[in-house]
């Protein structure tokens, strides 16, 4: 729409089978936060494993795209690549956590506000703003 | 908004923390249709873009679909109706279900010609 996929891999820094894969987590987490909040079927550490196994997925995804690189010569790229998904994943995991220990334990994480719970967030939105500009 | 709402510091309308999100919506909508309506114009060869009419469809039933995840998230969070997560969701899941389709589409391209 506003990007064509290309853009968006370069902007992302993630490949399109990665892009794929969390957006498969998206959808299974979607689902299963509608079922939990109409049924109350599970906890919520169960609904967040969605998000979780997506992010352990493109982190081993990402660490062989690395290494291939890596091997083929493309020492720069790989070092780049690897440091970035992980800055992004580990910010995305940071916010899970506390977002889904915030749910889970709503009397005893009253100290845990949503503003802190996000800031992860900010932190990933201000480092995309920057990639921005540098891809585009 | 949506922070200072769910931290209790603002006690606004659900309707007004995703004004954002409408703007943005708005201004993405007017250029999906001024770009479609563009075919209209006397002269415009069709031959040139079917893939790209089809294309343009998809992105505009995809943005009436969020926006009507949006909207319903709005009405079920304001308690203006009482309907189940579960419906408010449905248009969200077709949304990631199409987002999903076009991504497959591009991972594993059709290899008949």
């Amino acid at each position: 729409m506003l990007f064509s996929l290309r853009e968006l891999v370069q902007w992302l820094g993630f490949a399109t089978f990665e892009l794929f894969l969390h957006l498969g987590a998206l959808l299974a987490f979607s689902v299963l936060v509608a079922l939990h909040l109409d049924l109350q079927a599970m906890s919520w550490w169960l609904v967040f494993v969605p998000l979780f196994a997506a992010d352990g997925l493109s982190t081993y995804f990402t660490a062989i795209v690395s290494i291939r690189l890596y091997q083929e010569g493309e020492r720069r790229q790989a070092v780049l690549r690897l440091l970035w998904v992980l800055t992004v994943l580990s910010l995305k995991l940071v916010c899970e956590v506390l977002l889904c220990q915030k749910l889970a334990e709503q009397n005893q994480a009253r100290d845990l506000w949503f503003g802190l719970i996000v800031s992860p967030l900010f932190i990933l939105l201000q480092l995309l703003m920057i990639r921005a500009c540098r891809v585009n | 908004m949506l922070v200072l709402k769910l931290d209790e510091k603002v006690h606004w309308n659900w309707f007004l923390i995703f004004l954002p999100v409408w703007i943005f919506d708005a201004i993405l909508l007017l250029m999906l249709v001024v770009k479609m309506a563009g075919r209209c114009k006397p002269g415009y060869d069709p031959r040139n873009g079917s893939q790209d009419l089809r294309k343009k469809a998809w992105y505009l039933v995809a943005m009436l679909l969020k926006l009507a995840f949006c909207l319903t998230l709005c009405a079920r969070l304001e308690q203006l109706t009482e309907i189940k997560l579960t419906i408010v969701c449905i248009p969200l899941w077709a949304l990631l279900i199409g987002a999903m389709a076009e991504l497959g589409y591009n991972i594993f391209p059709d290899r008949r010609d």
